[in-house]
């Protein structure tokens, strides 16, 4: 009877634990839409000049969650604004995509390097590499090379959001920790 | 903020700075006589001198590109986000302007016959 009892709690425990992932996950990557949303809806002044926001939530998750978490968030949010937008599967997907996937991979590999990067260098790596993808990708896919000259700007202004949107990913987590979402 | 992310910024400052003369000095080589106005239904070249108001067929609608006095821009496209018409105008060997909704590219600078633009692809 005792060892049951136990077990049981063992198990809700277990459960408990798996569930405020979910949740948080879920909260995150609507975050995230959200975010991708409103800024799909900010016309952007200079050609590839971006807020980046929607990379908080990815940021958030990465830290709060782990890479696996944080890659769904990004990717999912991707599709979910792309269908929201009707971009999804036309060209500009492969640019959302292949930047999507860089900025992760950039705040994964900083985030867990042993030289000590905040979040915002973290975010500043994700901004920058999210960048230099898309410019990539679209010198790629037009065979003009020369698209790559107006990355300069879009850099210079991923460094800006880049700070701003880590400082805010931090204070998320900050009112995170001891939240009922994380458990701790 | 820590000494690596300083490091780093430092960095994707030095990037940024690079990269514009990096790019428009390797492209400068280009013969820049043509523009090369490429979209989904084929491939135009029109001499840069001419002054002229194209309209090119799009994935998704109509661009307008112009071409004035050694210049070209695109000044109207259906895409929603208009990154080609902010992107400005052209003038030198090598730009580019494009409009990736549309699958629309204007470039300063037709193919070149010596195979390199292949392996730069």
């Amino acid at each position: 009877m005792d060892s049951t009892l136990s077990h049981a709690s063992v198990s809700a425990g277990v459960s408990a634990k798996v569930t405020r992932r979910t949740v948080l996950s879920g909260v995150l990557l609507a975050g995230a839409c959200i975010l991708g949303l409103l800024e799909a809806s900010v016309a952007s002044p200079v050609p590839g000049v971006r807020l980046g926001l929607a990379n908080i939530a990815v940021l958030v998750a990465l830290v709060v969650l782990g890479r696996g978490q944080a890659l769904a968030v990004s990717l999912l949010r991707v599709a979910i604004v792309g269908i929201a937008t009707g971009s999804l599967f036309g060209p500009t997907s492969a640019l959302a995509i292949t930047g999507a996937l860089a900025s992760w991979l950039a705040m994964a590999a900083t985030l867990g390097s042993r030289a000590r990067f905040s979040l915002v260098g973290v975010s500043i790596a994700g901004a920058a590499a999210h960048v230099l993808a898309q410019f990539g990708t679209a010198a790629f896919i037009t065979g003009a090379p020369g698209v790559l000259s107006f990355a300069s700007v879009a850099l210079v202004a991923s460094l800006l959001f880049g700070i701003a949107t880590g400082l805010s990913a931090r204070f998320v987590i900050s009112r995170l920790e001891g939240s009922t979402l994380t458990g701790r | 903020m820590t000494r690596a992310d300083r490091l780093l910024a430092v960095g994707i400052l030095a990037l940024a700075l690079a990269i514009g003369p990096v790019v428009s000095g390797a492209l400068a080589f280009v013969p820049a006589s043509t523009v090369m106005i490429k979209g989904p239904s084929g491939t135009t070249e029109v001499p840069l001198g001419t002054d002229a108001s194209l309209r090119v067929t799009g994935l998704g609608g109509d661009v307008r590109v112009v071409l004035k006095s050694g210049q070209v821009r695109v000044e109207e496209s259906s895409c929603p986000d208009h990154v080609c018409v902010r992107s400005g105008a052209i003038s030198s060997a090598g730009q580019a302007l494009t409009c990736i909704p549309n699958g629309v590219t204007v470039r300063i600078g037709g193919e070149r016959d010596d195979g390199l633009d292949a392996v730069a692809r």
